[in-house]
């Protein structure tokens, strides 16, 4: 699962996810993409269970891209622990998702392809997201 | 369209500035903005169906007459940007750039892609694609509406169409790294469909466990030679 080989800081505050995504909001590599529409934070799990969706159904037949990267540790305190004693240990890693974001791209596959590979993946996230293509970006 | 074959569009001088323009959207209008070299910019209203048809027959590499608030005489202008909203790809703004048609200009012409390679036709290799668009300096009157690009020259896995393959016409110059890759052949191996790095899994599970996290300002604490050890280590 994919998440950063070295950090700067080991905790993070949340953050928020107010307005729409400013990068990486246009298909830059491949000629089909799965555009998200709401904020969200997506954890590598999700991730990693949407690609497995999507290279399942296109097999070897085209080239796909990764375009968000969860870089975001999330903290968790253990069970049964009383409030208090500081921040929780780093449990899982998310990106940090805004409407507009592309988050996967699809190429060297027809348009029903994609359609019905980004439509499974889809499920495996926690948004609702778009199909698009290079005409519409 | 003109005798020349240019696109003609039709704007108003925009009064409305700021975040009022938000009033002339809900109103069908387009707020834009015309500059150039020597010229004072003039904020722009344009009604958004005619924008739409210009837009679906220019590029940005096409010479439009623009007559604000019904002038005689046109401005010659080249479309610099179009902001779309990023969802419903909306139209939100767009920059006209005035050209002098005697002045040098930089600017972009899309790469139009032409035939098929046929061994991406039997499904032997997977065709990407780099750049659709290069940057150019020419007098205005030179420019052209795109440049075709022949995807039937590749015939082998590993051909690669680059931009210094390319033909233009005289008088422009090509300002992008001849280098870039236009369109490229690629075996069907070459794509990873695999899952990412096993090893990463083996790393999380590490993580899960309660291994300690190394960070780098705790490593820059502790010395550059130890902090160097630690980069090869990798953290996790």
């Amino acid at each position: 699962m994919l998440m950063p080989k070295r950090v700067k800081y080991r905790k993070q505050f949340r953050g928020r996810m107010k307005g729409k995504a400013t990068r990486g909001t246009e298909l830059a590599f491949g000629e089909f993409g799965l555009q998200a529409l709401e904020p969200s934070w997506i954890t590598s799990r999700q991730i990693e269970s949407a690609r497995t969706t999507i290279v399942r159904h296109v097999r070897r037949r085209g080239k796909y891209w990764i375009r968000v990267f969860p870089d975001k540790p999330v903290t968790q305190k253990a069970a049964e622990t009383r409030m208090g004693k500081g921040k929780g240990d780093v449990d899982h890693w998310v990106a940090v998702v805004r409407p507009g974001r592309i988050l996967f791209e699809l190429s060297g596959v027809s348009e029903e392809m994609a359609r019905e590979a980004f439509r499974r993946a889809s499920h495996k996230l926690p948004i609702a997201c778009q199909f698009v293509k290079r005409d519409d970006v | 369209m003109d005798q020349k074959g240019r696109v003609e569009l039709e704007a108003k001088k925009r009064s409305l500035l700021g975040s009022k323009v938000k009033h002339l959207r809900r109103e069908g209008w387009v707020p834009g903005v015309m500059y150039g070299h020597g010229f004072e910019a003039i904020p722009l209203q344009i009604d958004r169906y005619d924008l739409r048809q210009v837009l679906s027959q220019v590029g940005g590499s096409q010479l439009i007459n623009i007559k604000v608030d019904g002038a005689n005489e046109p401005e010659f202008a080249l479309l610099r940007e179009v902001q779309r909203d990023v969802i419903t790809r909306e139209l939100l703004h767009v920059d006209f750039y005035r050209v002098m048609m005697t002045e040098t200009i930089t600017t972009e012409i899309p790469l139009l892609t032409m035939g098929e390679s046929p061994v991406a036709e039997q499904k032997e290799g997977i065709l990407l694609y780099g750049v659709s668009e290069i940057e150019v300096e020419c007098l205005p009157g030179d420019l052209v509406d795109a440049l075709e690009v022949d995807l039937s020259e590749l015939t082998e896995i590993g051909q690669a169409i680059l931009v210094g393959d390319l033909a233009v016409p005289s008088g422009i110059s090509i300002l992008t790294d001849p280098d870039e890759v236009i369109a490229r052949l690629v075996p069907l191996e070459e794509v990873e469909l695999e899952a990412p790095e096993a090893e990463v899994e083996e790393e999380l599970i590490v993580t899960e466990e309660g291994e300690e996290i190394e960070v780098i300002s705790e490593a820059k604490a502790r010395g550059a030679g130890e902090a160097a050890e630690d980069e090869i280590r990798d953290y996790m």
